[in-house]
C-alpha cells in the first residue's frame, strides 16, 4: 500500500499527523485481533496500547520496506503469545486461580466496546488450541493468505490449512447452539 | 453456505468500537513516547552533522547517487524488438500510476578507494505523466547512520528536487528542454529495464511461480545492457505474470569495475490510486538548499563530453581508459576525495562553505558523468562510437581519442588535444591506422 509507505516515511520524519493517521487506521483492527486471541478485553487493551506506544518509539528503527499492517499484526501476536506463556507459568505456579474469560464488564476507563457477536465469538475461540485460534483469526478477521500465516507461525502451509479446517469445524459445533449462523 | 462462509459472516458481524476518552488517552501516551524519542535522538546528532559537513567523501557519494539517479532516467530508447517482452512494455505503458520497491546492495570499492558495503531500499512511485517520486533509505558509508532521501522528478517543472530530511537540506537540479523531452519518455523504472532487455540478446527462462503467481522469466547477460555503461559482467532477469503481462519481480547482478551490485525490484503495485499532491515536493521552511542556485544538469552532447574529458585529465593526469559510468565515478571520486582532503589540509583554518564545496563537486562531476552518458547514448543509438583513452593522452594532439558517426559517410572526431572535427570515413580509417592495435 503506497499510503502506508508514505505514512511510515512521514512518521519517521516526525511530521505532524502521521502517527495519528496510523493509529486511527489500525487501532480497531488490532484491538479486535487481540480480543479474539486473548478472550479478555483488559488484556487485549493492554497489549494493543503497548504495541502502539512501542511503535511510536520505533521511528529510528522501523524500515520503509515491508508492510506496516503486518508489522503491527506481528507485534500484537508476539505480545499475545508472551502474555499467554506468562499466564500459563503463573497458573502452574498457583499464582492465578482462573482461566482467562471473555468479559463484557466495562470499567469507566474501558477503551474497547464489543458487540454481542464479538463477545460470543471471542468466548468460543478460547475453547480451541491457540494455534488453531490464531489461524482462524488471521484468516477470517484479517484475510491473511495461508502462506503468510504459515510464515507467522513458522509452520508449513499444509499444517496451517489443517489447523484452519479443525478450527472451522470446532467453531461450527461450538456456536451451533449459541447463534443462528 | 459452507461452514467457513458462515464463520466468516460471524467475524464480519462481530464489531468493536472505542471509547473516545480512553482512545485519546492512548494516543496521548503514543505522542509522549514519540516526543521522548525525538528529544533523545535529534534528527542528525551534532557530531555526525559535523562529520557530514566536513567529509568530502560523503559529498562525492551523495553527488554520485544524485547524478546516477538523474542520468539513468533520461535516455530515450524508441526501438523495440522481440514479441512477449515488447507486449510487456506496451502493457506497462497503459498503467497510469504504479509503484514498486527496489532493494539494492553494492560492495567493492567506489568511494575514494574505500571498501563499500552499501544497502539501499527504495520505494518508487511513477505516474503516467512521468512524474516520479523515490524514497530512498540507506546507511551512510561513513558512519552507518540511516539516511533518507525523498526525490521528485518533475518534468513539467523542468526540475528534480531531492530532500534530505536528516540534514534538513535539499538539492534542486534544473533540467534542459532536451533532457525534459527525454525524461518524458523514460524513467528509471520497469519500462526502462524492459526496453534495455529488448535492446540486448535475451533468453526465456521458462515458467515458474512467485508468491503463487505463474510467471515467465527472461534473462540477459549481454554486456551491451545499459549501452555497455556497466563495463563488466551483466546478469539481468525479469519475471512477468503470464496472465496480466506485467512484471512481478526483476533482479540485476552486475560487476562494474570494482563494484559488485545486486538489485531486486519487487512488490509491484499497478494502477494505484494516489493524490496528485504526492508528486509535489513540500520543502519545509527550515530546510536549506545545498547550493545557492539550482544545479544545472548539462546536455549530454559533444561539448559536455569534451569538458568531461578535460576535467578528468585535470584530476587524474590522463583520460579515462574506458567510458563506463561506474568506473569513471569510482576514479573521479578517488581523485576528488584526495584532492579535497589535500585542499582542506592546506587551508586548515579556512572554512570552505558547504555550498561552495557542493557546487565545486557538482560542476566537476556533472560533465564527467555526462561524458560517459553521452557515450552510452551513442552506443544505444548505434552511432558506431569508439573510444581510445587507453592509448591516447593529452599530448597526442593528432590521435583520435573518440569518434562517432554523424551521417552516412561522416564521423565526428575528438582528438587527443580535445579539438573536434568532422571527417569522412576514409580519413577516419587513415587516422585510426596510426593507433596501437
Amino acid at each position: 500500500m503506497i499510503e502506508d509507505k508514505l505514512l511510515i516515511f512521514r512518521f519517521k520524519q516526525g511530521r505532524n499527523g502521521a502517527l495519528r493517521q496510523i493509529y486511527d487506521k489500525y487501532k480497531i483492527e488490532m484491538l479486535k485481533l487481540a480480543v479474539v486471541l486473548t478472550g479478555d478485553i483488559n488484556t487485549a487493551e493492554d497489549i494493543v496500547h503497548d504495541v502502539f506506544v512501542r511503535f511510536a518509539l520505533s521511528a529510528q528503527r522501523i524500515g520503509l520496506t515491508g508492510s506496516l499492517r503486518n508489522y503491527l499484526i506481528t507485534s500484537v501476536m508476539n505480545r499475545v503469545r508472551n502474555h499467554l506463556r506468562d499466564s500459563n507459568r503463573r497458573r502452574l505456579a498457583g499464582l492465578e486461580g482462573a482461566d482467562l474469560l471473555c468479559s463484557s464488564e466495562r470499567s469507566p476507563h474501558q477503551w474497547a466496546v464489543l458487540n454481542e457477536r464479538l463477545l460470543l465469538l471471542s468466548g468460543a475461540l478460547q475453547e480451541m488450541p491457540y494455534e488453531q485460534r490464531e489461524v482462524v483469526s488471521l484468516r477470517m478477521e484479517l484475510d491473511l493468505p495461508f502462506r503468510m500465516i504459515a510464515k507467522l507461525q513458522g509452520a508449513s502451509v499444509n499444517t496451517v490449512k489443517g489447523r484452519y479446517r479443525y478450527a472451522i469445524a470446532k467453531l461450527r459445533s461450538l456456536l451451533d447452539s449459541e447463534v443462528e449462523l | 453456505m459452507s461452514s467457513a462462509d458462515e464463520i466468516k459472516k460471524l467475524f464480519k458481524e462481530a464489531e468493536l468500537s472505542v471509547n473516545s476518552d480512553a482512545d485519546e488517552k492512548v494516543f496521548e501516551d503514543m505522542q509522549k513516547a514519540q516526543q521522548k524519542i525525538t528529544q533523545r535522538v535529534p534528527a542528525v546528532p551534532d557530531n555526525i552533522r559535523r562529520i557530514l559537513m566536513k567529509n568530502p567523501i560523503v559529498k562525492v557519494a551523495v553527488a554520485a547517487v544524485v547524478i546516477i539517479a538523474c542520468l539513468t532516467g533520461v535516455f530515450m530508447f524508441d526501438r523495440t524488438s522481440g514479441v512477449a517482452l515488447a507486449d510487456v512494455l506496451n502493457r506497462i505503458e497503459q498503467i497510469s500510476v504504479y509503484m514498486y520497491q527496489m532493494s539494492m546492495s553494492a560492495s567493492g570499492q567506489v568511494v575514494a578507494g574505500r571498501p563499500v558495503d552499501q544497502e539501499m531500499n527504495v520505494t518508487i512511485l511513477v505516474s503516467h505523466d512521468y512524474d516520479a517520486k523515490m524514497i530512498t533509505e540507506m546507511s551512510s558509508p561513513v558512519d552507518g547512520e540511516d539516511i533518507i532521501q525523498e526525490m521528485y522528478m518533475l518534468p513539467k517543472k523542468k526540475t528534480m528536487i531531492m530532500l534530505m530530511p536528516g540534514h534538513k537540506k535539499y538539492v534542486q537540479m534544473d533540467l534542459s528542454d532536451k533532457m525534459i523531452e527525454q525524461t518524458r519518455q523514460q524513467n528509471n523504472d520497469p519500462r526502462f529495464m524492459v526496453q534495455q532487455i529488448l535492446e540486448c540478446e535475451y533468453e526465456s527462462l521458462g515458467f515458474s511461480t512467485i508468491d503463487g503467481i505463474e510467471v515467465e522469466g527472461f534473462r540477459t547477460s549481454d554486456p551491451n545492457y545499459l549501452g555497455g555503461m556497466m563495463g563488466g559482467q551483466v546478469d539481468v532477469k525479469i519475471w512477468v505474470d503470464v496472465v496480466t503481462q506485467l512484471p512481478v519481480q526483476a533482479e540485476m547482478n552486475m560487476q562494474m569495475g570494482e563494484i559488485q551490485m545486486h538489485a531486486v525490484m519487487h512488490d509491484f503495485e499497478w494502477d494505484v490510486t494516489v493524490d496528485a499532491a504526492e508528486f509535489e515536493p513540500v520543502i519545509p521552511e527550515d530546510y536549506k538548499a545545498f547550493t545557492d542556485e539550482p544545479i544545472k544538469v548539462p546536455e549530454f552532447d559533444e561539448q559536455t563530453a569534451i569538458q568531461g574529458l578535460e576535467l578528468f585529465a585535470e584530476l587524474t593526469g590522463s583520460y579515462p581508459e574506458e567510458l563506463n559510468l561506474m568506473n569513471i565515478i569510482s576514479k573521479t571520486s578517488k581523485a576528488m576525495g584526495s584532492k579535497l582532503a589535500q585542499d582542506r589540509m592546506q587551508q586548515e583554518n579556512q572554512d570552505i562553505s558547504e555550498q561552495e564545496m557542493t557546487k565545486e563537486l557538482a560542476e566537476k562531476i556533472m560533465p564527467i558523468t555526462g561524458l560517459a552518458t553521452f557515450y552510452m547514448q551513442l552506443v544505444q543509438n548505434k552511432n558506431d562510437p569508439a573510444y581510445y583513452g587507453e592509448f591516447v593522452t593529452p599530448e597526442d594532439t593528432d590521435q583520435v581519442l573518440m569518434r562517432w558517426k554523424v551521417s552516412e559517410n561522416e564521423y565526428r572526431v575528438i582528438f587527443g588535444d580535445l579539438q573536434a572535427e568532422t571527417v569522412d570515413s576514409d580519413v577516419l580509417t587513415e587516422l585510426e591506422s596510426t593507433l596501437p592495435q
